[in-house]
C-alpha cells in the first residue's frame, strides 16, 4: 500500500525548487454498463485546455497539468502544488475509439468508452413455430 | 482491471467487489499515503492523511487558503470563522451511477471538517470563498493591526 514508484520522492524529503513538478498518479474510479466503460477522475484545478486524453492501441492515457497556486507565494502550510497528472489504463478490444466522451466538470474527468455493438447484449427473440 | 466483459462471473464479481470494499474502508480508516500521495512530496509533518489537502498563502494584505475539492460545487462546502479559526467542512459522495457496476473505485466518499488556526486575526466582513475546477479558495483579509507595514528610516545628521 506505501509503495513508490520511479517518479515519486519521498515525504522525508523537503520540498525543492518550485520548477520541480511533481507527476502524480489522480485516483480514478472505473464503472461498466451493457454499453460502455465509464472513468471517473479527480483532477482538481485542472481546466480543459491543460487536459490531453490520448487512446491508442488499447492504451488509455490520461494527462494533464495543473496551474493553481501562484509562482512564489509564501505557503504558511502546502499540502498540495502545482503538478501533472498521468495515469494508463490498459482497454480491452471492442471500444469504438471514434465515439468516446469526455466531460470535465467541478474538477472531476467522466470519459465515457461506448462498447462496439459487438460486445453489447442482445435480446434474441424467439419465434412461435 | 478493464478486463472482464462477461456477466457470467457475478457471484465472484460480488465477492471481489465486497473485498474491494473493505480493503478500500480499510486505507480510509489507515488514511495511509499511496504512492500519488507520496508523489506529491507534502512535507510529513503537515500532511497526515487529511481530506481535502490544504495549502495556507500569505499575499501580504490577505491570507490564502486553497483546498482540493474534487466533485464538489459551492452547496456542499460550508465555512465558518470564529475568531482566528476558520472551518472548512462538507461532505462529498461517490456511488456508482445508476445501472453501472464497479471495476474500481479509488475516489473516497468523506464526510469532513477541518480547522485552521490563522497566524493573524482577519476581517470577517470582507472574507470571500470561490471554489472553480474543483480548487476552493478563500481570500481573507487581515485585520488593520496585523496588516504589513512600512517602516521608514530616518537618518539622524
Amino acid at each position: 500500500m506505501s509503495r513508490q514508484d520511479g517518479l515519486a520522492r519521498s515525504e522525508s524529503q523537503p520540498l525543492v525548487q518550485s520548477d520541480q513538478r511533481p507527476t502524480v498518479a489522480p485516483y480514478c474510479d472505473v464503472y461498466e454498463n451493457n454499453d460502455e466503460l465509464l472513468v471517473v477522475t479527480d483532477l482538481p484545478g485542472v481546466t480543459s485546455d491543460a487536459l490531453d486524453i490520448n487512446f491508442d492501441k488499447g492504451e488509455l492515457t490520461i494527462s494533464a497539468r495543473r496551474n493553481v497556486l501562484p509562482e512564489n507565494a509564501i505557503f504558511l502550510g502546502a499540502e498540495f502544488r502545482n503538478c501533472d497528472y498521468r495515469r494508463r489504463f490498459a482497454v480491452p478490444a471492442g471500444i469504438d475509439a471514434g465515439s468516446i466522451k469526455a466531460e470535465l466538470k467541478l474538477g472531476v474527468l467522466w470519459l465515457h468508452m461506448p462498447k462496439s455493438d459487438a460486445l453489447k447484449p442482445r435480446q434474441i427473440a424467439v419465434q412461435a413455430g | 482491471m478493464l478486463t472482464r466483459w462477461n456477466a457470467g462471473w457475478s457471484d465472484v464479481d460480488d465477492m471481489f467487489a465486497t473485498m474491494n470494499q473493505l480493503r478500500s474502508y480499510m486505507d480510509r480508516v489507515f488514511a495511509e499515503p499511496t504512492p500519488s500521495r507520496f508523489a506529491e512530496g507534502a512535507p510529513s509533518a503537515f500532511y497526515s492523511g487529511t481530506w481535502p489537502r490544504t495549502n495556507l498563502i500569505d499575499g501580504g494584505a490577505h491570507l490564502f487558503l486553497t483546498a482540493e475539492v474534487p466533485g464538489l460545487s459551492e452547496k456542499e462546502l460550508k465555512l465558518t470563522l470564529n475568531q482566528e479559526v476558520l472551518t472548512v467542512s462538507g461532505e462529498r459522495h461517490v456511488n456508482v451511477p445508476e445501472g453501472y457496476s464497479a471495476h474500481r473505485q479509488e475516489r473516497p466518499t468523506v464526510s469532513f471538517s477541518r480547522s485552521f488556526a490563522l497566524p493573524c486575526r482577519v476581517n470577517a466582513e470582507r472574507a470571500s470563498a470561490a471554489v472553480k475546477n474543483g480548487i476552493l479558495t478563500v481570500a481573507l483579509q487581515k485585520a488593520a493591526d496585523a496588516m504589513p507595514r512600512q517602516i521608514t528610516v530616518k537618518a539622524h545628521d
